[in-house]
């Protein structure tokens, strides 16, 4: 070998330097999956085409070792009093992934975060398990895993969408009512839809700005407050 | 006012042993129980995937409010000058580390992953209310830490009243911090209100003044150490304003909330038909927590009695758990309204008061961390001058005969 002593000591700095760079660069390229991407993730619920089976359900849970009593989404069956009638709806839920996210100003380690993609998730490393984002969550789409002792929610499946799969809830939908993909690409389903209909979210009102679009949902589902003229008429739903 | 001799506790006969030993197995117990949840996870809680904070955060948000309370005494003689209480300044910041540190100590056991407290204590979001309050605790500690420093250091006493100021600043913003947790929560109805913080301070001032009467009560009396009618009197006087205070900014917080259509069913909730939530408001909270107290520390012929004046302080501090215990888990039972206006259940708890009881390990933890800071204040007393010898009213108040 040529190099010599001195020659080793006048590259030391640079050496150093980089060594103390790479892992920075590495730790750049992991923290923030999807950043590389210029999608911005999204999902259409057609609530005509849900029929209340809980496929999505149990998929999550199988693709995602969700405990028991605990979901990352669900299809909640609600019944609806108003002051004579009474009405019952699905209603898929999930994770919002607002751009607008009230659990991650709260979270006080910074270990909830949002990709550039949009999807929201818990670095598990981080979260020390307060329940802060749990408690600030409008749509009570967050749980603390009993297992794991950290903050829990959906995470649109980021591992199989990173992939280049669909979500498993979308993917094992038996009517086709969960539409996933890429709000900013002008030829996605989840752009059509949106663009050719009028979709509706869940407490807009908050100014979460969510995600997951709702087609043909009920108008007070919209979350509004009593009075604005959204109350249920059964004539007009069907009833 | 006579020159003012402070002595530590002797701290040798059985009884001390015997409190000591008490304190030491419900701290142990708490421990255990902290282990044995960590062990086997929050399932072996009450908690749910509704009510995430449980029966530990009611005992460590009370310590950690008392704490703040406890320190006003101290404030009262350094900020405002009132030389009457300067005497009774080193016990009152002694129990405002003390109980600090028992509230944090819960708190920091119940974390859903305690083993990562250090990633709590590096990693900061400055947007969280949260992380303000790691900052505003070790604050604390810090500001009370020196505020005793130059009250027991002849050569610093000279900064004893700057450094009241921070102590009594940091405290008020600690009160402030903690009830802002709340306060910023705009998802849930029962806390979405910038009157929270307002009334954790005065909350504050009650519970802290009713743990340190209550204290310094008993240290008197198992100490024998004279114990002045003067100083008692002030104090009880004090409590029964701070009762009154809190109990005026619960009618506004109620009051403002049924100012708002969408908080009427969380109040009336609260109110009216919560089940133990209502009995605890209307029971434990208002009748026994603070009108029955107040009738204790001025109905004529009672209010002298110094047995009296002691149960109106546990009163006080059962009422102040009954008032966090409403708050906290009150405020989670009653279901996120996901359709405002309109009546909603569903298959997955939708609408539906949520289920709590307590278990046995998160309540032993809870009243571990009462221990803890029992442990600290008798172990502080032992070990330095906090208690003067004598507080009898020709030593303690400068207009005695």
């Amino acid at each position: 070998m040529n190099q010599s002593r001195r020659d080793f000591l006048r590259a030391l700095p640079a050496i150093t330097a980089g060594a103390a760079i790479a892992p920075s660069a590495a730790f750049a390229a992991t923290a923030e999956p999807g950043s590389e991407t210029k999608h911005r993730w999204a999902m259409v619920v057609d609530v005509r085409k849900c029929i209340g089976c809980q496929a999505c359900t149990v998929s999550c849970i199988m693709e995602n070792a969700v405990p028991e009593n605990s979901f990352r989404t669900i299809v909640s069956t609600y019944e609806v009093h108003d002051d004579t009638r009474t009405g019952t709806y699905m209603l898929p839920r999930l994770c919002n992934h607002c751009a607008n996210p009230p659990c991650i100003p709260v979270c006080p380690v910074g270990a909830t975060f949002q990709r550039k993609d949009g999807v929201v998730v818990v670095d598990g490393d981080r979260c020390v398990g307060c329940a802060y984002c749990v408690q600030a969550c409008p749509y009570d789409a967050r749980f603390i895993n009993h297992d794991t002792g950290k903050a829990d929610k959906c995470t649109f499946c980021a591992h199989r969408v990173d992939a280049g799969l669909l979500p498993a809830c979308v993917e094992t939908c038996v009517g086709g009512a969960r539409i996933f993909g890429d709000i900013d690409d002008p030829d996605s389903a989840v752009r059509h839809l949106i663009d050719e209909n009028k979709l509706k979210v869940l407490k807009p009102e908050m100014g979460t700005q969510p995600h997951v679009f709702y087609l043909g949902l009920d108008e007070r589902f919209q979350g509004r407050v009593e009075g604005q003229g959204t109350l249920w008429q059964p004539s007009k739903h069907g009833a | 006012m006579k020159i003012i001799n402070y002595r530590e506790i002797e701290g040798r006969s059985s009884g001390f042993l015997i409190l000591l030993a008490i304190l030491g197995l419900l701290a142990l117990l708490g421990l255990g129980s902290a282990h044995y949840m960590e062990e086997h996870g929050h399932v072996v809680t009450g908690m749910t995937n509704q009510i995430v904070w449980g029966i530990p955060h009611v005992f460590a948000v009370f310590l950690i409010v008392a704490a703040s309370g406890a320190l006003n005494v101290a404030s009262i003689g350094s900020v405002f000058g009132k030389s009457f209480y300067k005497p009774l300044a080193p016990l009152s910041a002694l129990l405002a580390i003390g109980l600090l540190g028992g509230g944090l100590t819960v708190l920091m056991l119940d974390l859903g992953r305690p083993d990562r407290v250090i990633v709590a204590a590096t990693h900061y979001n400055f947007k969280s209310v949260f992380a303000w309050n790691v900052f505003l605790y070790s604050g604390f500690f810090g500001a009370v830490a020196i505020y005793i420093w130059t009250m027991m250091d002849k050569t610093v006493s000279s900064y004893t009243k700057p450094a009241g100021y921070l102590a009594f600043v940091v405290r008020l913003l600690l009160t402030t911090g903690t009830g802002s947790i709340f306060g910023f929560l705009v998802a849930r109805q029962f806390y979405d209100s910038a009157l929270l913080a307002p009334m954790f301070i005065i909350m504050s001032f009650s519970y802290g003044l009713a743990i340190y009467l209550g204290v310094l009560m008993a240290s008197y009396k198992w100490t024998n150490r004279p114990l002045g009618d003067a100083v008692i009197n002030r104090l009880k006087n004090l409590l029964g304003v701070f009762i009154a205070a809190v109990l005026l900014l619960v009618t506004i917080f109620h009051m403002t909330n049924l100012y708002f259509t969408k908080h009427h069913g969380v109040e009336a909730f609260i109110l009216l038909n919560g089940g133990i939530y209502t009995s605890l408001f209307w029971l434990g909270q208002i009748i026994l927590g603070s009108l029955v107290p107040l009738v204790l520390l001025y109905a004529p012929g009672i209010s002298k009695s110094r047995s009296a004046i002691a149960f109106a302080c546990g009163l006080v501090i059962l009422g102040g758990l009954s008032q966090m215990y409403v708050t906290i888990i009150g405020g989670q039972a009653y279901p996120l309204v996901l359709f405002p206006g309109y009546q909603e259940s569903s298959s997955f708890f939708d609408g539906v008061v949520h289920n709590y009881s307590p278990s046995l390990p998160e309540t032993l933890l809870g009243l571990g961390g009462m221990a803890i800071a029992g442990i600290i204040v008798t172990l502080g007393l032992k070990v330095l001058r906090f208690l003067p010898l004598s507080l009898a009213d020709s030593v303690a108040d400068p207009h005695a005969k």
